[in-house]
């Protein structure tokens, strides 16, 4: 505040001194200047290039438009009636939020498991630390890859060892079951170590100290943990949930590259269903209308998770 | 030293090795295995049986070879080489939007600084495939680009190099932008002062004061940026159609898309060899800088 005054002062008396239009105009607002030069480009090509079309997504379900050559015809809530009325796409919804769940869930519930036992004072840490994080930033094309490659009905590694082990081999790519358990493990594959370094990152947040005095206080491990670390890990924990559920739902890569949504449709997610809609079906209006509905999911269930672990502290 | 391993032999402690072990062994295990079999030729691979651990007989860095010499396979080395610029590009602007917006954010008095960045962050909020659709329909429609009148015509930036200049560039990186602000805020103002009664330039300031303290935070970013620039894939293969704009991951998801099916004499060994090509730079920059990665990753998400 007094920096302020401070600043306030200096001006008036510069203005004594009477630098006049421009010169005065730039010492007044001298930070507003420098800021609109520096942001200014950036923020408008963020808007060209991120803003326009985010927006833009919002009235296009409001159309109908086949193809991308086509006129656009209003047609009011039409799409988003539709969207309630087929079937398949309620069910890829649903799909997207039980799969997309489930997958978020196993994979917090193995990191929250890695990062307590990363905590302990083992040798070797970094190198398991190493492990756990690599597929992460592996890429999914490649990594898929291997996965189809192993799971290959004629000869994949996998159903030869099923049949050495004197079981029926499984067909994976004509089930429904396999292929949302094949795309389940590819995620865990790739979640768990975002997901264990950030508990980790919690866990390590909380102040020794009061482990200590819970440790006076009596407190077993048990009791330690639910009263010291879960408390102390809650603002990770809310941001481990909040981006999670963002991305659970948002899952399309494996199942684009594994089962591509097959067997007849049965893995489909929302975001599949979307980019087939928007690139290949030339069904544009009805993949806005989808991404509005995603979206709003994605809006409300974030905000009233934020509210609810406020709320509780 | 004794007392130490003595208490590593705990059965407690020996779980814990056992489970993260292990599990860190399943973890890296498709690594491993693509690096296998991607020494086999095609003739071995189509005729043996590929187990859980291939291991060739005759093991051979011929499909690498191939990818880059051969007349046929030529356009690998023409992936690798849009990949590198792409990445380039992208980490380049990613850092310098960063370091600048993180600057005014942090340390310019202006009126709306506090709405503004806050509503740049809710943007985070929103999905990112909403957007897929209609950056290809403006890409598209872009006017008096590519053939277009106002808003029709021709094809617009679609499958051009405009693709990636504009989308990979000059816009502002709101994650590092966040990141940078919350470095700053622990760099006392006196320093800005300081400097600018010496004389110093903004430009000057930011560049060769302010930057060499923000090292870490700025080099978690263009890891960070690299990394997912180099995986991503869905830019090039919905915005572009020739096989000159591709990238090494569009590449491989367009080779891999008829793969899958019965009976298709896909070259599996030349596959991997491209997977691998895309797998080993990622890896490899994580395993230099991943003090600074895990650094940073805990630091988006304690103070986020």
């Amino acid at each position: 505040m007094s920096e302020y005054k401070l600043k306030k002062s200096a001006s008036l008396t510069s203005k004594l001194a009477a630098p006049v239009g421009w010169k005065r105009f730039r010492r007044r607002h001298a930070d507003a200047i420098t800021a609109t030069i520096i942001l200014g480009p950036m923020i408008l090509w963020w808007v060209v290039m991120y803003g326009i079309p985010f927006s833009f997504s919002f009235f296009l379900g409001f159309f109908e438009w086949i193809g991308i050559n086509d006129h656009p015809k209003f047609v009011g809530l039409h799409n988003f009636v539709l969207f309630f009325q087929d079937e398949s796409y309620v069910s890829d919804l649903l799909r997207s939020i039980w799969m997309g769940g489930l997958i978020m869930l196993l994979a917090m519930i193995a990191g929250l498991g890695a990062a307590l036992l990363m905590n302990l004072p083992l040798f070797g840490k970094g190198i398991y630390r190493t492990m756990w994080y690599v597929p992460v930033v592996t890429s999914t094309v490649a990594t898929t890859q291997v996965l189809i490659i192993l799971l290959n009905p004629i000869n994949g590694a996998i159903n030869q060892a099923i049949e050495a082990l004197g079981f029926e081999p499984i067909l994976w790519q004509t089930s429904v079951f396999w292929g949302v358990v094949q795309i389940c493990i590819y995620s865990m594959w790739k979640g768990v170590g975002t997901q264990a370094l950030l508990w980790l990152a919690g866990l390590q947040s909380v102040d020794p100290v009061l482990y200590e005095a819970a440790e006076i206080d009596g407190a077993g491990r048990v009791a330690k943990f639910i009263h010291v670390t879960i408390p102390g890990v809650k603002p990770i924990a809310t941001f481990i949930v909040i981006t999670g559920l963002i991305s659970a739902v948002q899952i399309y890569e494996q199942v684009a590259f594994l089962t591509n949504g097959g067997p007849y449709g049965q893995t489909e997610v929302l975001v599949y269903r979307i980019i087939a809609d928007g690139f290949f079906n030339f069904n544009l209006g009805m993949a806005g209308a989808s991404s509005v509905i995603l979206a709003s999911i994605v809006f409300i269930a974030s905000i009233s998770y934020y509210r609810l672990s406020r709320d509780k502290d | 030293m004794l007392i130490a391993i003595k208490k590593q032999l705990k059965p407690q402690y020996l779980i814990a090795h056992v489970i993260l072990l292990g599990g860190g062994l399943i973890l890296v295990y498709p690594l491993v295995f693509m690096f296998m079999a991607s020494l086999f030729t095609k003739n071995e691979y189509n005729t043996s049986a590929i187990g859980l651990l291939p291991i060739a007989k005759h093991p051979t860095l011929s499909n690498l070879k191939l990818l880059f010499f051969s007349s046929v396979d030529k356009q690998t080395s023409y992936l690798y080489v849009n990949s590198i610029y792409r990445t380039l590009y992208a980490t380049f602007f990613a850092v310098l939007t960063s370091l600048l917006g993180g600057y005014a954010f942090a340390r310019l008095r202006f009126k709306g600084n506090g709405v503004l960045f806050m509503a740049l962050l809710a943007t985070q909020m929103i999905p990112g495939v909403i957007g897929l659709l209609p950056t290809y329909l403006e890409l598209y429609r872009f006017p008096f680009a590519g053939g277009n009148h106002i808003f029709t015509g021709g094809k617009g930036l679609f499958d051009t190099w405009w693709v990636y200049i504009l989308l990979n560039g000059g816009s502002i990186y709101i994650l590092g932008v966040f990141l940078v602000k919350q470095a700053l805020e622990s760099v006392p103002r006196e320093l800005d002062e300081a400097a600018k009664v010496d004389g110093a330039s903004t430009i000057r300031l930011i560049f060769q004061i302010l930057m060499p303290l923000q090292k870490p935070v700025l080099a978690y970013i263009a890891i960070k940026v690299s990394i997912d620039t180099w995986n991503d894939w869905a830019v090039p293969f919905f915005y572009t159609n020739n096989s000159k704009l591709q990238t090494l991951a569009s590449g491989l998801s367009k080779l891999t898309a008829f793969a899958g099916a019965p009976g298709s004499t896909a070259n599996y060994p030349r596959m991997i060899s491209i997977s691998l090509l895309l797998t080993v730079p990622s890896v490899l920059l994580f395993f230099i800088f991943q003090k600074l990665i895990v650094q940073g990753l805990a630091n988006s998400g304690v103070k986020g």
